[in-house]
Order: structure tokens, then C-alpha cells, then sequence
């Protein structure tokens, strides 16, 4: 997954940034499920381009789970993607479940062959897993304990579940051609707010960090920087986990670009987000 | 896809079906050091394989997953390439606690598969997506 978020992180940098040195790192099994972690909104932007990038530079099959219908796409989309087109938005499918047994259900028919023909996804991406975990009234027993306990469950059950779909999905479309490629996969989980809340999503989050190999991290930058830049926003984007570990001991093994883990993503009034390796 | 496993266990699994192939037991070295590795779930899930509890279910789209029948008569579905249980064992020890690697039905999974004591059995592709999704009755 790092391969695509490089991707587009190098997509959408800036022209006077330097970028000639920047390489997409090959796919490599240790880095193809991530989490970003940050605002809610953003990550939501960052998955969009994800799933366009996919779709138009590499020509792949994506499926995006959200809660939420996309009226539109990001304005950097519309108007800097070189090869978006009305034929590479068709290898996107957008699925809205409302529910957490609705997003189980989809994702477990994922290997069912209207799903893999003609070609199976590459790339599964869910946007905003903090909303389909059971809040504090939907849980059952009114206790914290138990509360904190079925979100974890059902945590770690779509976890499992999106990543043995992505290893069927492996092995599907290496069967199909003589590539290496891989299906990865991606989510989001959203900022959680102080108190019970933040208690909860970290332990939802202890859970999640099992599955996904790497974290993505959206921090907001202090308001000063981006108002010194001329700015709206300025934020830092880290990568980090087990997988970023073993994508940089696989690269002393081998002769191998390193995965670049540190980004700033800056947004100008217009929108149009810029991205810069650090 | 990465395992899940540390490489002790993953040797361990082969140690045991190298072995198993061979004599068609486990010797007392291994069953230590299994009991080493996984703790009390060692010797509970040595007992769900020679129930004969693990099922390989598999379907027309090639989907796998894995079926453990528990001491109380309950089915688990278990993932083929990641570990998930909804036993409460793996619930409490393993996800709340992080005192353990996995629970006694995802380690008699493996042990099955080392030892060749998977049963078989099909199911359609629908039927494989409810049991994949848990949203199937008890």
C-alpha cells in the first residue's frame, strides 16, 4: 500500500519541489495494508486520490467502502490528475454500507466471482471504519469494560476479514497473470475526541495496529506555519509499523529504493493539495 | 502475505509435520516446546485435533476458511492467512489482554494442518460469504 501512497504523494507534488529523485518502492507483501490515522476529512481526500491514482496510473480495480455518498471529488482531482478519464473512473466502485454487518457482508463476498470478472480488485479501500464500530449505547451491556471489549472484536474481525480477502485476491490475480502483483488494502480511522471516546479508539486502535502493517499519520501543523506559507492548511504525514520496519530491512538486504516516510501536504485556499518529502 | 506467526512457531509447525509424517506422533521435545510457545491453549487444542474438530471449508470460487468445533459444541470460523476467533478466549486473552498469541481453536488449526487431521467439505460461495461475515445463526 506504501507503493500507491508514494504514488500519489509524488503525483501531487509540487513542480518547484525537487521531486526527480523520488521512486515508487516496488510492492512488497510487508507494506500492503495501511491505516491513516487524522482528521476525518482529510483522510477521506487522501483515500479519494488513492483510489483515482490506482485506477488511472496503474489501471487497477479498486472497491471503496464508505459511510458517506461522494457528491464530488476533491478539486485537485478535477483538475490535476493527468490521467483521470471517464474510463479509468470505471474501475472504481464506490459501495455505501450503513452498517458494520453491512461493510462484513460486502467485504466477505468480495472473492464471489461477480466480484472477480472480469478482472478482481487491486486495491480495498474502507473510509472511515470509527463509524461502523458500535458506539456506547449500541454495544449491549451498558458496562465501559464490555463496551471497549466488542468494539475490539469487532475491530479485529473486519481487520482479519479485509486482509484474508486481500491475500484471496493475491493469489487470484497472480493466477490470472505471470505478475507479482498484489490487492492491497487501506482504511481510515478517524480523530477520536477527549474522554471516553479517546479511550475507546485507542483501544480500537491497539487492535487495528495487529492487521495493518502501516500507519499513516495525519497531524495538523501549527497554524503559524501555514499562515507564514500563505496557506490554509499545513499538515505532516508520517509513515510508520511493523511493515515500514521490514520494507526498510528488505531494502539492506537488496538493492532497493527506501520508502520515504515523512511528508508534508500543503492546501492552498483553492484546494489543490501539494506534497512535499521531507 | 506476511505471517502472522513469530518464525519460533513457524519452525515449530514444521518441526511437528516433518515429524508427524515420518513416526505419525509428535515426540515429547515438541509437545514441551509447544506447551512453551502457546501456554495453556497448548494442550486444549492437541485435544480439539484428536476430536478430529478442524474442518477446511472450501468454495467453488476458491475461498478458504477453517471450521473448529469447541468444548461446548460451538462452531468457530477462523480465517485461512490471519488470525481471528470469535471464541471469548480470543477476545479477552489475546486482543484485551495481549496475553497470548492465539486462542486454542486457531492453534488447533495449524496442528491439523501440521499433523494432516483437516477434514474436508465444501460449501457454495454464498455460503461461504455468511460464514466469512459471522452474520450466519449460531
Amino acid at each position: 500500500m506504501t507503493d500507491i501512497l508514494t504514488l500519489v504523494f509524488r503525483t501531487f507534488t509540487s513542480q518547484t519541489a525537487g521531486s526527480e529523485d523520488l521512486t515508487v518502492p516496488p510492492t512488497s507483501p510487508a507494506t500492503c495494508s495501511a491505516l491513516l490515522v487524522g482528521d476525518a476529512g482529510l483522510s477521506r481526500s487522501v483515500l479519494l486520490l488513492a483510489a483515482v491514482t490506482a485506477a488511472s496510473e496503474m489501471g487497477v480495480r479498486v472497491v471503496f467502502f464508505t459511510h458517506t455518498r461522494i457528491q464530488s471529488l476533491p478539486p485537485c482531482l478535477q483538475k490535476r490528475v493527468p490521467g483521470l478519464s471517464p474510463e479509468s473512473l470505471k474501475k472504481i466502485t464506490f459501495s455505501y454500507p450503513r452498517t458494520m454487518e453491512e461493510l462484513l457482508q460486502q467485504v466477505a463476498s468480495l472473492h464471489e466471482p461477480t466480484n472477480t470478472s472480469p478482472a478482481p480488485p487491486s486495491l480495498v479501500v474502507v473510509d472511515g471504519l470509527e463509524g461502523y464500530l458500535c458506539g456506547p449505547g449500541e454495544c449491549g451491556s451498558g458496562l465501559g469494560g464490555f463496551h471497549l471489549g466488542e468494539r475490539s472484536v469487532q475491530a479485529a474481525h473486519l481487520s482479519a476479514l479485509l486482509c484474508d480477502s486481500a491475500a484471496f485476491l493475491t493469489q487470484v490475480l497472480r493466477s490470472r497473470s505471470s505478475s507479482s502483483d498484489l490487492c492491497r488494502v487501506v482504511a481510515s480511522f478517524g480523530s477520536p475526541g477527549d474522554g471516553g471516546e479517546a479511550s475507546a479508539a485507542d483501544a480500537s486502535l491497539d487492535v487495528l495496529d495487529r492487521y495493518f502493517r502501516v500507519r499513516c499519520t495525519l497531524d495538523r501543523a501549527g497554524s503559524y506555519e501555514a499562515a507564514a506559507a500563505g496557506l490554509h492548511e499545513v499538515w505532516n504525514i508520517y509513515l510508520s509499523g511493523t511493515g515500514m520496519a521490514e520494507a526498510s530491512c528488505a531494502k539492506d538486504c537488496e538493492d532497493r529504493p527506501a520508502v520515504a516516510q515523512e511528508w508534508k501536504l500543503f492546501i492552498p485556499p483553492d484546494g489543490l493539495m501539494e506534497f512535499k518529502l521531507v | 502475505m506476511p505471517s502472522f506467526l513469530p518464525a519460533v512457531a513457524e519452525q515449530l509447525f514444521r518441526d511437528i509435520h516433518k515429524t508427524h509424517q515420518e513416526t505419525s506422533q509428535i515426540p515429547d521435545d515438541l509437545l514441551i516446546a509447544l506447551k512453551f510457545v502457546f501456554g495453556l491453549c497448548a494442550l486444549p487444542a492437541l485435544d480439539l485435533v484428536d476430536l478430529h474438530s478442524v474442518t477446511c471449508l472450501s468454495s467453488p470460487s476458491g475461498r478458504k476458511a477453517f471450521q473448529v468445533i469447541g468444548g461446548s459444541g460451538r462452531l468457530y470460523t477462523c480465517f485461512a492467512s490471519c488470525h481471528y476467533c470469535p471464541c471469548p478466549a480470543f477476545a479477552y486473552t489475546v486482543l484485551r489482554r495481549n496475553e497470548g498469541l492465539l486462542c486454542k481453536h486457531i492453534l488447533a488449526v495449524y496442528l491439523s494442518q501440521a499433523m494432516g487431521g483437516t477434514r474436508q467439505e465444501s460449501v457454495s460461495d454464498q455460503q461461504m460469504s455468511v460464514l466469512l461475515s459471522g452474520t450466519a445463526a449460531a
